[in-house]
This record gives structure tokens, sequence and C-alpha cells, in this order.
């Protein structure tokens, strides 16, 4: 139940420069600072190479022993779940968690964590740089990976864009663990616009359908920004309603193709995020769809579309004045 | 757990001081959060000291924030609040049993298990938020927020698995010498806060440690009426490792 605005108002706190040695207090692991990658409101996340090896990988230093504990246990818990089942596409899968430890800072020791790390940029970039026509499959396997998240037993929580991380050949992460709650539980950490309760349309409970509502925001505001903006601020807390995503999904023409999907997701009348991911699959490959999905229609079919009908009226004018 | 969450938009400035008064509230173990509410122009330097203060007598947080932040804030007050009250609860424990001094200063793998006991504590211990709204007459505009960021902390607590009950009050009364009036009593329901604040005539005065008294009262006896007998105060706080730590 932390929420955070869409504007998170952290004061940035100074990072340590490049070249940096991290040790460790407990196991002494030691790993050299490359660059900043991120910061939020839990912490600043490094670039590191641990000394004598030249694997990269992400070292987040937590403001918080309590928070940053919270979010290891969280990544330790999924880390047992998938090693005791293992993953159906077999393939040995490298371990998210590399080292929990303290290091002793200027000002008192600093928890850390080190993790792997993701090339990449976050989802709402990506989309940016790459085209819409990208949004079915970095959504398909956002959706995947959320299923996995649900059956380990845990919801995401805090799902935004800026929490997702895709790689140039478009293969989907999800980081930052620190809104992750069991299902069951209230969801630890959320930001307004992604918020089932902000809309009025349920509670702040865990469970698959928030992480599904979120989701549909998600959607909404890659193909739909403005309008999604407009419907925030419009409104009076207490007037602000799932039927305004509603009708925003029914009226826009970007959003047509997942309307079906996204109307469900906004209702939660999904039962769970396997009956979701399969109507996404459904959608993005339906035939009869193609073509409809932004950006699918290539500019050189369109064009050569109007030159034929174009032809076809010359012909026609052609015959008739012969 | 017991915390009052004090939202104001400037100086009291009638009666027991509020300082004072937010110390007798942690003597009693109830946590003071202030939350320090300004759209246009600040809150003076008075004023900001003021709202500092009293947290730090409460044992709370504060901080000044402009009326579309102040759900978020007031959520992430409330939190904050119990997770720290949990916090030091078990430090203190930590202390009795291991010797050590804190939470911070155990290896990883014992600090997991604390914090794992911590968390379910924090979704689980009973929880009871007493929001004091100042009413005087320079929050009238601010006061439709308000009511929307109370049903926003309401919409939160109702998703903790522990029982979470809100009560409402403003200050000052209508009549001279009515210090705080209830405006809902305690309640585990969002749909009951509606129109909290409707029939309101404000007022300029600020009796912001007065009021704190009353509530502090109210925590005790359940009533805003006066000349109760003394029932103290039960110290839910302690031994609350007890049941997980063996
Ligand atoms: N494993 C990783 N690989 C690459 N980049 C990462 C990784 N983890 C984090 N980052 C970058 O660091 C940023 C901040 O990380 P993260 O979201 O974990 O911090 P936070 O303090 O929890 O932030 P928030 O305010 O969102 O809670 C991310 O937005 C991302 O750009
Ligand atoms: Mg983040």
């Amino acid at each position: 139940m932390k929420e955070k605005g869409c504007s998170v108002t952290t004061s940035s706190k100074p990072a340590y420069p490049a070249g940096t040695v991290i040790t460790g207090k407990w196991r002494k692991g030691r790993f050299v600072i490359r660059r900043v990658l991120g910061q939020g409101a839990n912490g600043i996340v490094y670039l590191v190479q641990k000394e004598g090896s030249r694997n990269p990988y992400a070292l987040k230093m937590g403001y918080d022993t309590l928070d940053l504990q919270s979010e290891i246990n969280v990544l330790m818990s999924l880390q047992s779940k998938r090693k005791s089942s293992a993953s159906p596409r077999g393939g040995t899968r490298m371990s998210y968690l590399l080292d929990v430890d303290d290091f002793k800072g200027q000002q008192g020791d600093i928890p850390f964590y080190v993790m792997r790390y993701f090339p990449g940029s976050s989802l709402h970039h990506f989309i940016r740089k790459r085209g819409r026509e990208w949004i079915g499959l970095t959504g398909l396997r956002l959706l995947e990976k959320l299923n996995g998240l649900h059956r380990s037993g845990f919801i995401f929580g805090d799902l935004k864009p800026e929490n997702v991380m895709v790689s140039d050949v478009g293969h989907v992460e999800l980081i930052d663990y620190g809104g992750v709650s069991s299902i069951g539980r209230s969801v630890k950490q959320f930001t307004e616009w992604y918020d089932r309760g902000y809309w009025n349309a349920g509670s702040r409970t865990s469970d698959e359908g928030y992480d599904l509502f979120a989701f549909a925001v998600l959607i909404i505001q890659l193909l739909n920004e403005d309008d999604l903006k407009t419907a925030a601020v419009q409104h009076l807390p207490q007037t602000r309603s799932p039927g305004q995503l509603l009708s925003l999904v029914q009226r826009s023409p970007k959003l047509k193709p997942y309307s079906e999907w996204l109307r469900r997701a906004i209702r939660g009348e999904f039962s769970n995020s396997h009956e979701a991911l399969k109507l996404w699959k459904e959608t993005i490959y339906t035939p009869a769809l193609v073509g409809k999905l932004p950006g699918k229609t290539p500019r050189w079919l369109i064009n050569a579309f109007a030159l034929s009908i174009m032809i076809v009226c010359l012909a026609c004018l052609w015959a008739f004045f012969l | 757990m017991k915390q009052i969450l004090l939202i104001t938009d400037g100086c009291s400035n009638v009666g027991t001081s509020p300082v004072l008064a937010a110390a007798h509230a942690f003597q009693e173990g109830i946590t003071v959060n202030v939350a320090g509410v300004v759209d246009y122009g600040t809150i003076g330097e008075l004023g900001s000291l003021e709202i500092a203060e009293i947290a730090k007598a409460g044992g709370g947080v504060s901080q000044v924030v402009g009326t579309r932040q102040l759900a978020q804030t007031m959520q992430m007050m409330t939190r904050k609040t119990v997770v720290q009250t949990i916090h030091q609860a078990v430090n203190r424990e930590l202390k009795q049993i291991l010797g050590h001094t804190a939470l911070e200063e155990l290896p990883p793998s014992q600090r997991s298990q604390v914090v794992q006991v911590v968390d379910e504590m924090t979704e689980t211990t009973s929880l009871q938020v007493a929001l004091l709204i100042d009413a005087s007459a320079s929050m009238k505009p601010k006061l439709s927020a308000v009511e929307d960021a109370i049903r926003d902390l309401m919409l939160s607590l109702q998703a903790r698995e522990g029982i979470s009950e809100i009560a409402v009050f403003h200050f000052p009364g209508r009549r001279s010498g009515e210090d705080t009036v209830l405006d809902s009593d305690w309640t585990r329901d969002a749909g009951t806060l509606r129109a909290l604040f409707q029939r309101l005539q404000m007022k300029g005065a600020t009796p912001t440690g007065p009021a704190i008294m009353r509530v502090i009262d109210f925590f005790r006896y359940g009533t805003l009426d006066e000349h109760q007998p003394w029932r103290g105060n039960t110290d839910e706080g302690e031994g609350m490792l007890g049941d997980y730590v063996v």
C-alpha cells in the first residue's frame, strides 16, 4: 500500500563514481562500479563487474535495510521455487540473485544485492523507438512473465513501463521486485494510473486481476497516452470509474484490435492470467486482425493499393470515353 | 496499533502546545503523524517547524504536500509508521534475545528471517488510525481533497489482512470550548466515509493541541464525553516477537 505518484519526488542522492570498489562486509565479494543504471524510490542501481571477471551485473543499493531485505526475500523465494520446479522449456536458467551483502559507506553500512544485468530499454522507450507493431509480442512475453509469477503465488503489484525491460531483440524482463506481494495480501506498492483502486475498479488486495488491470492501463498508455491522461485528470476521485477507461477503449481506433482483451481486464473478468494469456495470443495471431493492428499494414502496401484503385478508375474512364 | 494522523495547513493558535499534546499521545502508545497541506505559497517557516516538531514528539513522520499528493502521502506515512513501530519493537526484542542492538547488524541470512516476521506483522496487526482534520477557515478549499484522501486510505487499509479502522475528527467545533468534533466513529468500510464535512462552519481558531488531547481521550474511552473514569492503556506492543521467535 505504498503509492508512488507518476512524478516520483525522490531527490536524487549522490551516486558512487565509476571505478569505486564495493566490498561485501560478510561475504567479501568485490564489485567494481561502471555506471549508474537507474535510481528510484528504494535505491540506486549500478552496472558493476565482479572483480576478476568480465561479466556485467546490476547491483542495487537500498536506502532502507528493511525494505531492501523484504525485496530480497521475494527474490530468494522465487529462486527456490524455480529451482524446485524445473522450467518447462528446459535449458539452464541463470539465477537472478548473485549476492546479498552490506557495504561500509561513509555514513554507516549500506545494504545491497547483486542481480543479473538486463541490457535494453524500458518498455515505453522500446516501443517509441521500434514501433507499435512490437506491442503484441512484447505484451505476450510480459504476460508470460506475470503468469509465471502468479503461478509462484505472487503478484507483481507496481506494474508500469519503467519496470519492464526489453532487450534489442524483444526479450522481456520484469525488474524491481519491491512491489511484489503474496496473493491475498495487500498490494505493497503501486502507481496511481495503473492502480485498480485509483480507478474505483476494485480492491488493493493482491490477486491476478490486479496485475491484469495494470497491464491493460499500460497498453492503453502505449497506444493512446493523451486520452488516458485526460481521463485521469478530468474526473474527481469519487467519480473516476472503470467506465471511463472502457469508453476510452471503445472510442480509440488504435485500441480497437485489443478492445475485447482490454475490456475483460478492466472489468476484472479474467478468471486468471492463464486465460488472459490465451486470449492475448488469439488476439494478436487472429488472421482477421492482421492489417487491422496498428502499423501492421506496410506503407508500400497502402500506396500500392491506392495506385491500383487509380488505375481502375482511369481504366473505367478510358472505357467510358471509348 | 494506534495512530493519529493530523492534517493541517498552518500554525496552532489556541490552548495547549500541540507538541506537548503529541508527546502525551506518544506516552499513551499512540504515534502521531502530520500531513501539512498547501497548494499555493508556502506553509511558512513557523508552520513547517511546528509540523515537524509535532511528529517528532509523537514518534511519527511529517511531510508538507499539495492536495494532489495528499492521498499517497497519507498512505505512505501510515504504512511507514506501522513498519517503523514494529521494527522498533523487534529491535527491542532482538536486543533481549540475541544481544544485538538492531536488525541492521544481523548477518543477511538471519536478517531475512526477521524481516519475514516484520512483513507478516505489518500485514496482520490490527490498526486504528484517528484522522484529525484542521477545519479552520484557510482549510476550506482543501476539504474535498482531504475527504477523497481519507477514502483512498481506507481502501488501502481494507486490503490488509489485519483489522483496520479509521475514525475522523475535525477541529475546532461550533461552540466555543468544543475543541474537536467526531465526524465518523471507528469504521472498516470506505462506504460510510461520504459527505464527512458538509455541515461544517469554518472558523479562524486552530486549537491543535487541545484537539489532540481530546483524541487521546477518545482512544481511551471510546467517546469524546468528558468525566470518564481512567481506564489505563493496554500495552499491545510488548512481546510481539514472542509468538514467532522460539
Ligand atoms: N537488473 C537490471 N538490469 C538493468 N537495469 C536495471 C536493473 N535493475 C534496475 N535497473 C535500472 O535501474 C532503475 C531503478 O531500479 P529499480 O526500479 O529497481 O529501483 P527502485 O528504487 O525500486 O525504483 P522505483 O522507484 O521504481 O521503486 C530501473 O528503472 C532500471 O532502469
Ligand atoms: Mg522501479
